[in-house]
C-alpha cells in the first residue's frame, strides 16, 4: 500500500477544495501526488449546514466551467436579488432602510446555496480528478511526534457500550502522511487538538448555534424567490445576541433559520424553543404559511474571528476553514473563507513537499493567507462579535466602528456567561416538538455503542440544577441530555454533532469525541 | 468450502429527501437517493467470512448484478473481508424481475465455478434473505432453482463443527439443517454483528481486480434477461395512504373503556387493512386467460392453515367473475380428511398429492411434487401463503413454470388493461408495498401461463364452511425421482414457545412517564395478563427508547424506530410521550389505547382511546375492569 503524501481531515468545502487544488496542481506539474480525505460522515455532505448566501467566485478558480454544469448544485443555485432587513418586536416587523446596514452586510451579488448540496458538488469534483474521498471514518487522535504533524489516529469501530470488543471490532487505524491538512470544521475534534498542541488565539473562541429548517410549500411561496432576509429583536432579548434569516432556495422552498450567540446567560434557553418560537412570530409565520416542515439540522459557527485565530501551521500540519476560525462575523460568511483557505494549505502543501520525500516548512500558508484578502477582511471584522458582549443597544452602534477600535476585545468562553438563577422562562410556542426536530435531521447512531459524550463530573450537575437549571437539558438541539431527577441521562444516539456541550457547560464538565464513522446526522439539502 | 456471496446495490429507504418524491406521479426519484449495500446482504458477509475461517484455501467471491456505478458495492465489500469480485452488468439485463435476475446471476454462477473456482463444487451461495427495495425474497429460491441445488432459508446462526451446519427457524419451529449436497444456497436473516470497513482495506479495494462481464460473457440469452425476460411487469406505482392520525376518544371510566376496546377487537382484522373490493364484470367479454384458480394448501398439525382457507375464499370470489373455478394442492404424506375440509371451505377440486417424503416440509421434494402438476393443468392463477414454506416454495415452483410471481400481496383484482395496441381482459391484477413499504406497487404477470402470488395471512378473511359443498379429490402420487432433500434437518424446538413482541396481538408498551423499574414490571405485566385473559390473544409488554435507557427492560423490547416496528390488533401506550420516532414503530396498530399524564401528549393524536390521569391510579384500575369484563 502507497503512503500518503497529503492527508485531509474533513470533507467540508475547505477539505475538498483543498484536496481537489492539491490534485490538480500535481496533475498539471505532471507530479504523483497521492491525496487522501477523510470525513466521518455518511455521505457527502450529511454534516454540512449553513445559510447560505455564498460569494461564489471563489469556486471560478477551483472549477473552471462550473457555471455550465448540469448538476443539481448548479441547477438549484438562486441569485440574490432582494435584500431585507427587518428588525422584529413581539408582534410587529419595521423593515431597516438599506442605507442603515453596512455595505459587508449587502448580499447583492451573492448566490444563496445549500451547502451538503455544494460539498456533494465538490466531492464529485474531486473524486473525477483523482482525490480519494472516504466516508465513515471518524479520526479521534491529531498524531505529534517530535513536535511535528504525523497524521491521524481513528477510533476504534466494534466496541460494546461497556467498552469491550465485540467480535466485530477493529482497532482504531493509524493513517500517516507526509502533510496533514485539518478541516474538520467548528469545534472540531483535531483541530482543536492541533491548537492545544500548538496555540490558541489570544482571545477565547466564542460560537453561535444556528437552527436551521426546509420549508416545503404546494405552491410559490408567500415569501417569494430570489431572496434574503435577516432579521434582528423578537424573540431575542437585548442580551443575546442572535438573528434571524430566510434565504429562498427556489419557488417552493424557503431555509428558515436562527443564529444564537452562545454566551447567553439564560441557564433554561432552550434553543429549539426559541427557533419555533422565531417561526411564531406574526410576520414570519404569514411568509411561511403553507409550507411543511421537511427537514431539520443545528450546528455552531465560530465567531471568535481574527484574534481568536491560533496556530494556522506546524511542521507537517495546516489548519483550515471553520476549525482555523476562519468566520467573517460581519458578513456572517465563512464559506468562501473556507474554499481559499483550503486551495491556500494545498499549494503550500505542494510546494513544500520535496522530491526526496522530505517535507519543508509549511509557514507560506499564512502569507497566501494574507495575499489572497482572507486575513484582512477577517481583520476589518476582529471586533465586530466581541462589541455585542454589551448588548445590542451598545453593541450595535459600536459594531458600525468596531474595525476602527485599537484594541483587541476580549470575550468571556461562552459557558462561563452563563448566570446563576437567570432565568428565561420561554413558554413553548406548542409548534414542531425537540423529538420531532431530531427525527428530521435524520441522525441516527448505532445504540449500543459506548457513548460518545462523557460528563467528566457528574457531581457539578447536582448544584447546576439550581444555579443554571441543568443548562445542558435545555441548550442541546438534539435532546441529548435528560435530567432524572439525580443525575443526567444521555441519549448520545441523538446527537447532532453541532458540538454546543462542548462550549456550553457551565462547569466545562462535557467532553465530546467522535462516534464510530458514519453515524450523524443526514443532511441532504441544509 | 468457498463461498459465493451475492449483494445488491439498493437506494437508501430510511432517508429519502422530499424533493426525491414525485408526488403527481406518485414515484420516487431514485437517482436523489442514496445507494447503499442491502443490509442483509452485510449479514451475509459475515456468514461467508465464518464459513470460510480457518481455511487458507477457501475462497469468497463477491457478485453483483447492476449498472456500472455498483461497482461501488463490491469494493464495500472488499474492505470489510477480502474477496474476489464480479460485476455483472449489461444494459440487456436492466429492468429485471425476479425471474430474469435470477437467470443472469445462475449464468455468472456457472462461470465463477468454472472461471474463479477451478471447477470446484464445494461452494455456498450466500445472501441476504431479501433486499430493502424489492423485498420480495424471490431472487435466491429462483436462483437455487436455476442451478438444481438446495436451499436454507433464513438462517440465523451457523457452525462449522462439527459439520456446517446452518440454524434456523423452518415452518415448524428451530431447526438444525445440515447441508449434504454441494453447491447449495443460504440466506440469512439480520443476525450477526456486520464486519465494519477497515480505512486501509477500502484503500487498497480501489487498486482490487473487479471482473466485469456483460450478458455475453457468462452465455446468457438476451431474451431471458431483463424486461424482455421478465414475467412480471409494474402496472402503477402510488404512495400509501400517509399521516395515520385518528381522533382520539377521551375516556374516564375504566370499566367503559374495557368495554369499547372488546367491541373493537372483536371486529379488527389484525393485519393490513382489507381494501373494498370493487365487482368485476365480463359482459360476454372474452377473458384473455383461461383455467382454474388454484391455492396451495398448507397443514397445520392435524388441521390446514387458516391462511389457506382464507385463500380458497378469494380464490372463490375472483374465479367467480370469470365463471372459473377453484382448486387446492394438498401436498403431504397422507392427506385423510384434510380434501374434505378443503371442499367444505370452497375449493371444487382437491389435488391430494401422498408421498412418505412430503411428511415434512422441504422445498426440493415439494416442489418436485407440484411443479409438474401445475405446468400440466395451466391454472390462469396460483395463489400461496406468504408463510416461510410459501416463501420458500412459490418462488421455485413459479421459476419451475416459467410463471411470474409477485410477494406478499395486500390486493388482488380482476381487472381490464389497456395500452397502445394491448389490451388485457380479466387479469390478476396484484397490490404490494415496496422500497419498504414507502410506496406501494400494482404488478401485472406477462408472457406466463399461470399468473401467481402470494399473500401474507390475515389479509383476507376466512370463508364461512359449508358442510354441503361438494368437490372432486384427485389422489396423486408423485414420482419423486432423485429429489430427495439434499440437506439434514433436526429439529431443535418444535414450537416457538416465545413469542416476540412482533408476533404479539396485544403489547402494553411503557415509556419515560414511568417512575422506575418495579412501577413497570407492577404495573404492565398485570395489565398485559388482564387483557390477554379478557381480549383471548397473547399479551406482551415493551417499551419505548427512554424507558430502555432508563435500565426497565433490555433493546429487544423496544418498539420504535430504532427499535421494532409492530402492528398488533391492541397496542396500550403507558406513559409514553408519542414522540414521533416511537409512532412511527407502531402507528400500524388497529387500536391503540393511550395512558398519560399530560393531556397535550403527542401520543393522543395517534390513540383511539386516551386516558389522562396518574399512571399509578389508571392502570390498576384498568386491571381490575379486564377482570370483570
Amino acid at each position: 500500500m502507497d503512503g500518503i503524501d497529503i492527508l485531509v481531515v474533513g470533507a467540508g468545502p475547505a477539505g475538498l477544495a483543498a484536496g481537489l487544488r492539491a490534485k490538480q496542481a500535481a496533475t498539471q506539474a505532471g507530479r504523483d501526488v497521492s491525496v487522501v480525505v477523510l470525513d466521518k460522515a455518511p455521505a457527502a455532505g450529511n454534516h454540512a449546514l449553513s445559510g447560505a448566501a455564498f460569494e461564489a467566485a471563489c469556486l471560478d478558480d477551483l472549477v473552471p466551467g462550473w457555471r455550465e454544469m448540469r448538476t443539481p448544485f448548479v441547477t438549484g443555485l438562486v441569485p440574490v436579488e432582494r435584500d431585507d432587513m427587518f428588525f422584529l418586536r413581539a408582534k410587529a416587523a419595521n423593515r431597516i432602510p438599506p442605507m442603515v446596514v453596512p455595505s459587508r452586510m449587502h448580499h447583492a451579488g451573492d448566490v444563496i446555496i445549500s451547502i451538503s448540496r455544494l460539498v456533494s458538488f465538490l466531492a464529485e469534483q474531486a473524486e473525477a480528478a483523482g482525490v480519494e474521498v472516504y466516508h465513515g471514518y471518524s479520526a479521534r487522535t491529531l498524531i505529534v511526534e517530535n513536535g511535528a504533524v504525523k497524521g491521524v489516529r481513528l477510533g476504534d469501530v466494534g466496541l460494546a457500550h461497556d467498552g469491550s470488543p465485540k467480535g466485530n471490532h477493529i482497532d482504531s487505524e493509524e493513517i500517516r502522511a507526509g502533510i496533514t491538512i485539518l478541516a474538520d470544521g467548528t469545534r472540531g475534534v483535531i483541530s482543536t487538538q492541533f491548537a492545544e498542541h500548538f496555540g490558541g488565539g489570544s482571545v477565547s473562541r466564542v460560537y453561535s448555534l444556528g437552527m436551521k429548517a426546509i420549508v416545503q410549500f404546494p405552491e410559490a411561496s408567500p415569501f417569494g424567490t430570489n431572496r434574503v432576509m435577516h432579521t434582528l429583536g423578537y424573540p431575542m432579548r437585548p442580551d443575546v445576541f442572535g438573528g434571524g434569516f430566510l434565504y429562498a432556495m427556489g419557488e417552493k422552498t424557503v431555509a428558515v433559520g436562527l443564529i444564537l450567540g452562545l454566551d447567553w446567560k439564560y441557564g433554561d434557553l432552550n434553543p429549539q424553543r426559541e427557533f419555533e418560537t422565531f417561526r411564531a412570530h406574526p410576520f414570519i409565520s404569514r411568509l411561511l404559511k403553507g409550507g411543511v416542515t421537511v427537514a431539520t439540522g443545528a450546528k455552531t459557527i465560530p465567531e471568535g474571528g481574527y484574534n481568536a485565530i491560533g496556530a494556522l501551521s506546524a511542521p507537517g500540519g495546516m489548519v483550515v476553514g471553520d476549525g482555523a476560525g476562519l468566520v467573517n462575523m460581519e458578513k456572517i460568511k465563512g464559506i468562501h473563507y473556507a474554499i481559499k483557505s483550503g486551495m491556500a494549505a494545498a499549494d503550500t502543501a505542494l510546494e513544500a513537499l520535496r522530491s526526496d520525500g522530505s517535507v519543508g516548512a509549511l509557514d507560506g500558508y499564512r502569507q497566501r493567507l494574507e495575499g489572497n484578502g482572507v486575513l484582512e477582511d477577517l481583520r476589518h471584522a476582529r471586533n465586530y462579535r466581541q462589541v455585542f458582549k454589551y448588548g445590542l443597544f451598545v453593541g450595535t452602534p459600536l459594531s458600525l466602528v468596531s474595525s476602527m477600535i485599537p484594541a483587541n476585545l476580549g470575550i468571556h468562553r461562552d459557558g462561563a456567561a452563563t448566570r446563576k438563577g437567570a432565568r428565561l422562562n420561554r413558554p413553548d410556542p406548542g409548534r414542531m416538538d425537540g423529538a420531532t426536530f431530531v427525527a428530521l435531521t435524520g441522525t441516527l447512531h448505532r445504540e449500543d455503542e459506548p457513548s460518545h459524550i462523557e460528563i467528566t463530573d457528574p457531581s457539578r450537575c447536582i448544584t447546576c440544577e439550581a444555579d443554571y437549571a441543568n443548562a445542558c437539558t435545555h441548550f442541546c438541539p438534539g435532546q441529548v441530555y435528560r435530567w432524572s431527577g439525580s443525575e443526567v441521562v444521555l441519549s448520545p444516539s441523538n446527537c447532532l454533532h453541532c458540538m454546543t456541550c462542548t462550549v456550553k457547560c457551565p462547569a466545562d464538565v462535557i467532553r465530546w469525541a467522535a462516534p464510530e464513522g458514519g453515524e450523524g446526522p443526514r443532511y441532504k439539502q441544509l | 468450502m468457498h463461498c459465493i456471496v451475492l449483494v445488491k446495490q439498493v437506494p437508501d429507504v430510511s432517508n429519502i429527501p422530499e424533493d426525491a418524491w414525485d408526488r403527481e406521479k406518485g414515484t420516487l426519484r431514485r437517482a436523489l437517493l442514496d445507494s447503499i449495500l442491502n443490509p442483509l446482504d452485510l449479514h451475509a458477509l459475515s456468514f461467508a467470512r465464518r464459513i470460510t475461517a480457518g481455511d487458507p484455501t477457501a475462497k469468497t467471491v463477491y457478485l453483483t448484478m447492476g449498472p456500472p456505478q455498483a461497482r461501488e458495492v463490491l469494493a464495500d465489500c472488499i474492505s470489510r473481508a477480502p474477496g474476489d469480485a464480479v460485476l455483472l452488468t449489461d444494459r440487456v439485463m436492466g429492468g429485471a424481475d425476479t425471474v430474469a435476475t435470477a437467470y443472469s446471476l445462475a449464468q455468472a454462477v456457472r462461470r465463477i465455478e468454472r472461471d474463479l473456482l477451478g471447477g470446484s463444487r464445494d461452494y455456498l451461495i450466500v445472501t441476504g434473505m431479501q433486499s430493502v427495495d424489492g423485498d420480495t425474497a424471490q431472487v435466491p429460491p429462483q436462483l437455487a432453482e436455476d442451478l438444481g441445488i438446495d436451499q436454507v432459508c433464513y438462517a440465523q446462526d451457523v457452525h462449522t463443527e462439527p459439520e456446517l451446519t446452518f440454524r434456523r427457524i423452518g415452518a415448524q419451529g428451530t431447526e438444525d439443517v445440515v447441508p449434504l449436497r454441494f453447491p447449495a444456497l443460504v440466506t440469512v436473516t439480520a443476525c450477526t454483528d456486520t464486519l465494519y470497513r477497515s480505512f486501509h482495506a477500502a484503500r487498497a479495494a480501489r487498486s482490487a481486480t473487479i471482473h466485469t462481464w456483460s450478458a455475453a460473457d457468462v452465455d446468457a440469452a438476451p431474451d431471458r434477461c431483463g424486461i424482455k425476460g421478465s414475467r412480471t411487469t409494474v402496472y402503477r406505482i402510488f404512495s400509501p395512504s400517509e399521516d395515520r392520525a385518528k381522533t382520539c376518544e377521551m375516556m374516564s371510566d375504566p370499566a367503559e373503556l374495557v368495554r369499547k376496546v372488546k367491541a373493537k377487537y372483536r371486529l379488527a382484522t389484525g393485519g393490513p387493512a382489507v381494501h373494498e373490493e370493487g365487482a368485476y364484470a365480463l359482459d360476454g367479454r372474452e377473458p384473455t386467460h383461461r383455467g382454474g384458480f388454484w391455492i396451495l394448501a398448507e397443514r397445520e398439525g392435524d388441521g390446514i392453515k387458516s391462511v389457506s382457507l382464507e385463500l380458497i375464499g378469494k380464490a372463490h370470489e375472483l374465479a367467480a367473475f370469470l365463471g372459473e373455478h377453484v382448486a387446492a394442492v394438498l401436498p403431504g404424506a397422507d392427506a385423510g380428511d384434510l380434501a374434505a375440509e378443503l371442499i367444505a371451505y370452497g375449493a371444487d377440486t382437491v389435488y391430494a398429492i401422498e408421498h412418505p417424503q412430503l411428511a415434512q416440509f422441504s422445498p426440493l421434494p415439494y416442489r418436485a411434487a407440484i411443479a409438474p402438476l401445475v405446468r400440466e393443468h395451466k391454472p390462469q392463477v396460483m395463489l400461496f401463503g406468504a408463510t416461510p414454506m410459501g416463501r420458500e416454495l412459490a418462488p421455485r415452483i413459479a421459476y419451475a413454470c416459467d410463471s411470474g410471481l409477485t410477494a406478499d400481496c395486500t390486493k388482488l383484482e380482476i381487472g381490464d388493461y389497456a395500452k397502445g395496441g394491448q389490451s388485457l381482459v380479466g387479469i390478476l391484477k396484484q397490490t404490494r408495498p415496496a422500497l419498504g413499504g414507502n410506496i406501494m406497487a400494482t404488478i401485472m404477470t406477462k408472457d406466463s401461463p399461470t399468473q401467481m402470488a402470494t399473500v401474507r395471512p390475515g389479509v383476507f378473511k376466512v370463508p364461512p364452511r359449508d358442510p354441503a359443498h361438494t368437490g372432486d379429490v384427485v389422489r396423486i402420487t408423485p414420482d419423486l425421482g432423485d429429489s430427495a432433500a439434499g440437506v439434514r434437518v433436526t429439529s431443535v424446538e418444535s414450537f416457538v414457545s416465545k413469542v416476540s413482541i412482533r408476533d404479539a396481538k396485544i403489547i402494553v408498551a411503557g415509556g419515560h412517564g414511568i417512575r422506575n423499574k418495579s412501577d413497570f414490571d407492577g404495573l404492565l405485566q398485570p395489565l398485559a395478563d388482564g387483557l390477554e385473559a379478557a381480549l383471548g390473544d397473547d399479551a406482551k409488554v415493551a417499551a419505548s427508547r427512554h424507558a430502555v435507557e432508563d435500565g426497565y427492560t433490555t433493546h429487544d423490547y423496544q418498539v420504535g424506530q430504532t427499535g421494532q416496528t409492530v402492528a398488533p390488533k391492541l397496542y396500550v401506550a403507558v406513559g409514553i410521550s408519542g414522540a414521533v420516532q416511537h409512532v412511527s414503530g407502531m402507528q400500524m396498530s388497529d387500536t391503540v389505547v393511550a395512558i398519560n399524564k399530560d393531556p397535550r401528549a403527542r401520543i393522543f393524536n395517534y390513540a383511539d382511546f386516551g386516558v389522562v390521569g396518574d399512571l399509578e391510579t389508571v392502570v390498576p384500575q384498568l386491571v381490575r375492569a379486564t377482570k370483570e369484563a
